[in-house]
Formats: structure tokens, C-alpha cells, sequence
């Protein structure tokens, strides 16, 4: 009984192998199938449907590989084996990859669908037995239906694990291939769309998408066709189990493409905005074919071939819900995707060239607004923070950059980001750097100063773009601060006081809560610059200075941009700090008033007394700015013998204003003011505006031809050390020459009498040159602000002697704050630890004391 | 050579010719302003008194107005008359 038993189930078995051989090696024909039910039949009775099942998926699974998968893959085999400079050559090739992968594909698939076609023979075979069987076997039923999906893995099993490592690039050179010929195609249509439509992008997703599609035909006809192939070629590679890998083929050769196409609108250009244009351009080729292709796919899954079980989420939505009309959600993830990368690629182009964009701000804010946008979207500052302050770093702060140029960078870099960020954040973590490294110029301050006024109605010489802007800044800023004081204290009522509580927000998280909130963060240039020197009163030190030496080397009473300037400054510094300043200007209105004053009453009394016509200088040339010199700061007081008619005038014109005046008297400072002479060769001459000095040395050689110094130091009442130093201006224009003279130190100056003899070949001396002196030449008529702190400091050298001598050493720290705590009766201590550090620094240079370790201790 | 001079523009300081140096009554310097002033000089003048003290115009009013009785010079305590 067994048998044979035995022996039916061995006949059955080699029954069975040679049918099923015979319908994989078939061409095609299934008409083996009728005849695999009896013998199938039996075996499963026998209990062997397992068994069955298995021997026809391993010889499916053996045939499979051996025929269709290394077909498959010998498609591919020319480029796998090649080099990676043959592999160019390949990629050069027109129809490359498209040739080759859709034939390989078309073989494979056909004979995956074949074989799929016995699977179900085998199925139906098993699936009527089962019908035939009672109800108790039930558990056996599973093994039909689940004989599909173990083929389906098996195929893809099979094929990944022969993958070529290169496969992956095949496709992705083939997707980007496509994308770029559609790109193409589309580039076309998307110019002409937007010739004919204007509307702002912000139309509904959908109504673009099909617009594009309705607008023109051909194109479509054209590109659909384009997308049809590419939906062909990816509806079989899943077919075959690549879903994922084709997923992130096109995925990131769409996303390639995009980055190139960011790359290329953007580029170095700053003076346009091209967020619009990158926008428009996702919704006009990226989502396009995106929307094509999902559309195809989804489509040809009620054709049943939708067969993997291993697609991504993304990916597996579509095919179920194919877009119509209605943009599906995956076309939607797909945009918000796509624009995000698109932002951020933009984003990072633009943040790793802020410096240079900021450099040319005023005229690149398109691409600040661009930034702006891609933070708010991407949020991320941080980013843009570090690597500016990076960039910074590296090529600004250096020794080699000029502290005009660092502190015009940072007003660009102020406004700049003011655009980015209005609530301050981000600009204070990147201004701190810029803000340290200039507090350690010794030039900032003046700098600052000179920026502020400079600019001043572009009457001066030289005005700058950076005064001028600072200028203008400090304008707006005065009208809003007045905006701002009518808001605080004009009536606010209840519901704008609600409004406003109702629109505060907080601060971004990357604020720095040690920094105070927002609404101390407001953004004002001028304050900011303040920040960088420490106090306004240092700043309005520096300006004093400055305008005292402006005033004094007027040659004129013309200060309405002066005046200007000090309005504008007294807005932001209060009009107390401003008030010495305010003084000076005044003193130059008195001046103009009581110089014209005084001049008609000398000229009135010069006509009536015959003698003063016979005067070489009449008192027409005489001005005289008249200062109040309690106000103005130290003034450089230098003995100057003036010639006598000169010195005559001054009397003159002295003794008219005591008149006046009384019982006020005038004090000449003889060295300071400006002169404009006219030197007179034969039948040349030649124009000079110079320091008194300088008119008092050349005048003496009308006397005398030649001088030696000693003589004319003595006559002239200057050290020699001095003249020497300004004698070398009229031998540096030629007027005078040098020689040795009867010492050593002592030399002998003649004047060149016919200058034409020794200049002949210089052009300028052949008309009337006009000299003006320039900035090194001339002299400071006033103490410069690191003097006058040294005089201040001087007091205080003898406590600070005292205190090292009973405490021995101490450090910057102690000194400064035993100074505040003993030194409060006149003249109080106020200065700045800076301040008493360099006055410190500047006593060891003079070997009273030295440093040890940060300590300071007295010279021994 | 000769040398003509075009322009002159000199820079001198103005001073009043007091004996002291600080207004007795505010202490501030003659050639500043009283504290009430903004600008010295024509704004802000000297007064002297028969005695021959000086003060600032308004320091000196304000005392001469503040005062019941005849009003005495506040250094000297004679009484305070106006030079003339």
C-alpha cells in the first residue's frame, strides 16, 4: 500500500517537473496548463502542495536568473566595466542610457510578464483543487494566494542582489538627461508664458499647472510624449522592484537641476531678485513633469501592475490617488519639498557671499530681500550668523583694512541686516566682533567724528559717501525719533495701547537674554557708533576738537553746515553736551558782525588820515575770528613776531574793538589763522594760502635776500627747530633754497629770485599757481584730544606715585578705583579705566613705573 | 621778490580786563557766563561798582534785587553803586 503509494507519488512528481519545465521553457505557450491540473491535483492530496509550490518558484527563480537577468545586466556592462573616464565618454553619448535602459527593461519585463502568466496557471490550478477541498483544510488555502507575492520578491531579490554598484548612476544620469531635455522644452513655453501672462505667481497651484498644460498644444504634445517615456521606463523599473532606487534617481536629479538652475539665476548678480524667478520656474518644469508623471503612474495602476510592496510613503500615494484636477497631496509635498530646497540652496549662495553683498549694499538689496525671504522660511540665522562673522573676521578686521573702511562696512552691515531682521537679534551677534576689534583702534573715534561731519551739505572738500550717508541717517533718525516721541506721549488710548500689546511678539530664540528685550534693541546707527566708543561725551570731545580746528582754519565766516550738523547733533546728544560747541559757532557769527563792524570804521578813519594811504597793507585784509577761549578746547599758543605792518594792523583793529567793546579787550593768537599771500617775481607771481608762521618767515626776505636761521629764528621769534620745520615749505615749493651756513646747524636761505630760472621747465609755475597746504603741512591749531587728557592726567600722577609707594604694586583695577574713592574733591576723578590705562602705559614708556603680571609698581 | 599780502585772517581771543578771574557772587570765570546765560561775552556782560568790584550784570542784579535795604557790594560791603 505504501508503497505504492509511494511509486504514484513519484510518477506524479517527475509528471509534474517535466509539465512545469515545459511551460517556463515554453515560448509563450500555456497550453500545458490544462494538463499540470490532474498531476498538481494528485500531489496536493498527497500533502506535497508545498512542496510544489516550492519546486515551481525555484525553477522559475533558476530560469530567471539565468536567462533574463544576465541579459538584463549585460545591457549595462559596457559601462559598468568601463573606467571612470570611459564612463564620461559614455554619459556624452546622445541616446545613451534611454536606448539601452528601455530595451533592457522592455526584454525583462516581458519576460517577468510570462512568467508571471505561469505563476497564475499555477495558481488557478491550486485554487480549483482548494475549491474542491472541504472546508477543515482551509489552512492549506493560503498557499495559493501567497505564491504571487513570493514570485514578485523573489524577482526583485534576485535583481538586487546582482546589482552592477553603477546601476544607480545609469539612472540617475538618464533622469537628469531627461529632466534637462524638458527643461528645455519647458524653458521655451515657460518664456512665452510669461510674455503673455503678468498675473503675480500667486494663482492656485492647480490653475497654472493646467493653464501651462492648455496654453499651446504642441508643446505639451511634445513634452507629454517626453513624459510618457520617462513613465514608461519608471512603470517598469518598479515593475521589477527598483522602486526606491528610481524614486531617488529622479528625485535627486530634480533636485540637481534646481540647484543648477538657482545657481545660474543667481550668480554674482546682487541688483536683482530671483526668488520670483526660481518660484516660477519649480512650477513651471519641476512640477510639471512631477504632475505628468504621477498622473501617468496613476493611471497605469488600475492596469494591475502596480506590484511592489517596497514603496516609499511618498511614492505610494500617488497611485492611489492620481491628481485630477486637484493638485494631489504627494504634488504638494512634492512643491513644498522642491521650494524649500530651492531656499535653502539660494540661501546658502547668498549667505556665503553677504560680505561682498553687503559691501555694495545700498545697490544689492534685492538680494538682501531674497535672504530675507529664504531665513523666514528656512530659519536659519544661525547659519548666516557664524559665517559672517567669519567672513568678517578673515577679511575684514585686519590689520590691513582701514578703520574708514571697517566702520563703512558696518553702517552697510547695520542697514542691511536691519532689512533681514528687524527686531536687532542677529545684528548684535554679528556686530560684537566689529564693535570689539574697533574699540581697539586708536583712530576709531576720529574716524567716527569725521564720517558724522564730513558729509555736512556736501560744502566741504572731500565730502564721502560715508559722511553723507551718516548724515543723512542722522536725519531720518531725528524724524523718527520725533514719530517716536508722538507716539509715546500723544494721546494713546485704550484700543491703541490694546492693538499694540495684541501685536508683540517674542524674541527670536536665538536672542541673547542677558541683552535686554527687544524694545531696548532699537536699530539706530548713530547710537550704535556711540556704543563702539564707550560715552558721547568722549564723541563729543573728538567733534569739538575737530570743529575747533575747522573753525580756526576758516578763511571765512561760512558755517551753515556746521550749523546744521550741530542741529542735527543736538537732537541726539541733548543740547547741554552740545552747548561749547554751540558756543563756538556763535563766535564765528559774533566775528563776521563785529569784523565788518570794525573793518568800516577803520576804513572810514584810514581815509580821513592822509598817512595810512601810504601804508603797503591797507586794513581791507585784515579778518579776525574772535573766540571765547573758555569754551573752545586748549588752544596751541606759539610766540610769533609778525611783520610790522601786519602787527600794526592788529593793534589797529585791537584797539577799534576795545572801542566797541568796552571795556572787553582783544588777545591775538599770532600763530593762528590763515593768510593768502601773493608772491611777486619778475613779471610772475604766484599765490599761496598759508599758516602766519610761514607768511611772517617769507616776508622777511623782502628785507634781505637771505637769512640764516639763527638770525631769522631770533627776528621771527620761533626755536630754531621749528623754523627749520617750516621753512621747508617755501624751499619744498622752490622760493627758497638752502645752504650751508656758517655752522653747522646753522644754515643759510636765499630766496630764488627769478624762480623761472630754476622752474623754467615746471608748468605749473608758468601761470598762476594756486598752493593750498595740505593737511601735513599745516599744523593742528589745537590740542588733539590724547594731549589735552595727558594734562588732565598729570594731577593725578601723584597720587597714583603715593599709592605705589605705600602699597608697592597694584593693579589697573585697584588704581582706578582708589582714585574714584579718594580723588572727589576738584578736580574729581572721572575718567574712563581706558583712559587711565594709556595715561599708565604712557608713564611706563617714561621709566616712572613698570609692569609685572598686570601690576603696576614704581621704577627702582 | 615782493609779497603781497591778499588776506589776513587772524585769530585772536577776547578777554574782559577784570582784575579777578571768577565773578565773586557764582564763581564762574568772568571771560564764561553766569549760570542763567547761554553765551558769554555781549549776552552775559561785566558790571563794576564804584568800589571797583566786578560781577557778571545778571549775578549782581539778582542779589541788588534781593535785597531789602540798601544794597552793599558783596566783597567789600560798601554800598553798591554802579560805575558809571
Amino acid at each position: 500500500m505504501e508503497r505504492e503509494d509511494a511509486d504514484g507519488a513519484l510518477d506524479s512528481w517527475a509528471q509534474f517537473c517535466t509539465l512545469s519545465n515545459e511551460l517556463l521553457a515554453g515560448d509563450g505557450d500555456l497550453a500545458v496548463g490544462p494538463r499540470l491540473a490532474p498531476v498538481v491535483g494528485d500531489l496536493c492530496t498527497r500533502g506535497l502542495a508545498t512542496l510544489v509550490r516550492d519546486y515551481f518558484l525555484h525553477s522559475l527563480e533558476e530560469t530567471f536568473r539565468n536567462h533574463a537577468v544576465k541579459k538584463f545586466w549585460q545591457h549595462f556592462h559596457p559601462y559598468c566595466s568601463a573606467s571612470t573616464v570611459d564612463r564620461i565618454k559614455f554619459c556624452v553619448k546622445e541616446h545613451w542610457p534611454e536606448e539601452i535602459l528601455s530595451k533592457a527593461l522592455e526584454d525583462i519585463c516581458l519576460e517577468r510578464g510570462y512568467q508571471e502568466k505561469c505563476v497564475l496557471v499555477l495558481v488557478q490550478v491550486l485554487q480549483s483543487y482548494e475549491d474542491r477541498m472541504p472546508r477543515k483544510k482551509i489552512k492549506e488555502v493560503v498557499c495559493s494566494s501567497s505564491l504571487m507575492p513570493r514570485y514578485q520578491l523573489m524577482v526583485s531579490s534576485v535583481l538586487l542582489t546582482t546589482l552592477p554598484l553603477s546601476f544607480p548612476d545609469i539612472l540617475n544620469i538618464y533622469f537628469k538627461k531627461k529632466l534637462e531635455e524638458l527643461n528645455s522644452i519647458m524653458a521655451g513655453s515657460y518664456e512665452s508664458d510669461q510674455l503673455v501672462d503678468h498675473e503675480p505667481f500667486q494663482r492656485s497651484n492647480t490653475s497654472d499647472w493646467h493653464s501651462g498644460m492648455d496654453i499651446d498644444g504642441s508643446e505639451v504634445s511634445e513634452n507629454s510624449s517626453l513624459v510618457k517615456n520617462i513613465g514608461k521606463v519608471v512603470r517598469d523599473l518598479r515593475c521589477i522592484g527598483f522602486t526606491s532606487m528610481t524614486e531617488d534617481a529622479y528625485s535627486s536629479a530634480i533636485i540637481w537641476l534646481l540647484k543648477s538652475k538657482v545657481y545660474e539665476l543667481a550668480g554674482d548678480d546682487y541688483r536683482v531678485s530671483v526668488l520670483w524667478c526660481v518660484k516660477k520656474w519649480i512650477q513651471a518644469v519641476p512640477l510639471q513633469f512631477l504632475h505628468a508623471l504621477l498622473t501617468y503612474l496613476g493611471d497605469s495602476v488600475d492596469h494591475g501592475s502596480g506590484s511592489s510592496g517596497l514603496k516609499s510613503p511618498l511614492a505610494s500615494r500617488p497611485s492611489s490617488f492620481p491628481g485630477i484636477g486637484v493638485p494631489s497631496e504627494a504634488l504638494v509635498r512634492w512643491h513644498m519639498r522642491l521650494e524649500y530646497f530651492a531656499y535653502e540652496t539660494l540661501q546658502d549662495l547668498r549667505i556665503g557671499k553677504l560680505f561682498e553683498i553687503i559691501v555694495d549694499y545700498p545697490e544689492s538689496s534685492p538680494a538682501i530681500e531674497d535672504l530675507k525671504l529664504c531665513l523666514e522660511y528656512t530659519g536659519q540665522h544661525s547659519k548666516l550668523v557664524d559665517s559672517f562673522i567669519s567672513s568678517l573676521r578673515y577679511r575684514l578686521l585686519t590689520a590691513g583694512a582701514s578703520t574708514n573702511d571697517i566702520l563703512h562696512q558696518y553702517v552697510s552691515t547695520i542697514k542691511a541686516l536691519r532689512t533681514i531682521d528687524p527686531t536687532g537679534v542677529f545684528l548684535e551677534a554679528v556686530g560684537e566682533p566689529i564693535r570689539d576689534y574697533l574699540r581697539g583702534r586708536k583712530d576709531t573715534i576720529k574716524c567716527i567724528v569725521t564720517m558724522l561731519t564730513d558729509g555736512s551739505g556736501g560744502s566741504g572738500s572731500g565730502t564721502g559717501n560715508a559722511g553723507d550717508n551718516l548724515l543723512e541717517e542722522l536725519n531720518r533718525d531725528a524724524e523718527n525719533q520725533e514719530n517716536a516721541d508722538y507716539d509715546d506721549h500723544a494721546n494713546i488710548d485704550e484700543k491703541q495701547a490694546w492693538l499694540n500689546s495684541e501685536s508683540w511678539e517674542p524674541d527670536p530664540v536665538e536672542a541673547d537674554p542677558l541683552k535686554g528685550n527687544r524694545n531696548r534693541r532699537k536699530v539706530d546707527i548713530l547710537g550704535l557708533m556711540v556704543s563702539i566708543i564707550g560715552s558721547k561725551d568722549q564723541l563729543v570731545n573728538e567733534y569739538r576738537v575737530m570743529l575747533a580746528e575747522k573753525l580756526l582754519n576758516k578763511s571765512d565766516f561760512e558755517i551753515d553746515s556746521d550749523i546744521r550738523t550741530l542741529e542735527l547733533l543736538k537732537i541726539h546728544f541733548g543740547e547741554s553736551s552740545m552747548q561749547k560747541c554751540e558756543i563756538m559757532l556763535n563766535d564765528l557769527i559774533d566775528s563776521k558782525r563785529t569784523n565788518s563792524n570794525i573793518k568800516t570804521s577803520l576804513l572810514k578813519s584810514s581815509q580821513t588820515v592822509p598817512g595810512q594811504e601810504e601804508a603797503e597793507v591797507s586794513h581791507d585784509v585784515l579778518d579776525a575770528t574772535i573766540i571765547s577761549s573758555n569754551f573752545w578746547p586748549p588752544i596751541q599758543i606759539e610766540d610769533l613776531v609778525v611783520p610790522a605792518s601786519v602787527d600794526q594792523l592788529l593793534s589797529d583793529y585791537a584797539k577799534r574793538f576795545h572801542q566797541i567793546k568796552t571795556p572787553r579787550k582783544l588777545l591775538w593768537k599770532k600763530n593762528l589763522g590763515t593768510v593768502k599771500l601773493e608772491l611777486q617775481f619778475d613779471g610772475r607771481s604766484v599765490q599761496f594760502t598759508v599758516a602766519p608762521v610761514h607768511a611772517a618767515i617769507i616776508m622777511r626776505f623782502q628785507e634781505k635776500s637771505s637769512w640764516t636761521s639763527k638770525a631769522l629764528a631770533t627776528e621771527i621769534g620761533i626755536p630754531m627747530d621749528s623754523l627749520n620745520r617750516r621753512i621747508s615749505f617755501w624751499t619744498s615749493k622752490g622760493v627758497l633754497t638752502e645752504s650751508a651756513g656758517p655752522d653747522a646747524d646753522d644754515r643759510t636761505f636765499t630766496v630764488v629770485d627769478s624762480m623761472s630760472d630754476v622752474n623754467k621747465d615746471s608748468i605749473v609755475n608758468e601761470r598762476m599757481a594756486e598752493y593750498q597746504m595740505t593737511e601735513e603741512e599745516g599744523e593742528s591749531s589745537v590740542a588733539s584730544v590724547e594731549e589735552q587728557l595727558k594734562k588732565e592726567m598729570t594731577v593725578y600722577e601723584k597720587y597714583i606715585v603715593g599709592m605705589l609707594t605705600n602699597f608697592g604694586s597694584m593693579s589697573l583695577d585697584r588704581i582706578h578705583n582708589t582714585l574714584k574713592m579718594f580723588c572727589i574733591a576738584e578736580p574729581s576723578y572721572d575718567k574712563s579705566l581706558q583712559q587711565l590705562q594709556s595715561f599708565l602705559s604712557g608713564l611706563v614708556a617714561d621709566e616712572k613705573l613698570e609692569t609685572r603680571d598686570g601690576l603696576y609698581l614704581l621704577k627702582r | 621778490m615782493k609779497v603781497k599780502i591778499l588776506q589776513w585772517h587772524a585769530v585772536a581771543s577776547w578777554t574782559w580786563d577784570a582784575q579777578d578771574e571768577t565773578c565773586g557772587i557764582c564763581r564762574m570765570a568772568f571771560d564764561g557766563c553766569c549760570p542763567d546765560c547761554k553765551f558769554p561775552g555781549d549776552d552775559c556782560p561785566l558790571i563794576w561798582g564804584v568800589c571797583n568790584h566786578a560781577y557778571h550784570l545778571h549775578c549782581i542784579l539778582k542779589w541788588v534785587n534781593s535785597q531789602t535795604s540798601t544794597p552793599l557790594c558783596p566783597m567789600c560791603r560798601r554800598e553798591w553803586q554802579f560805575k558809571g
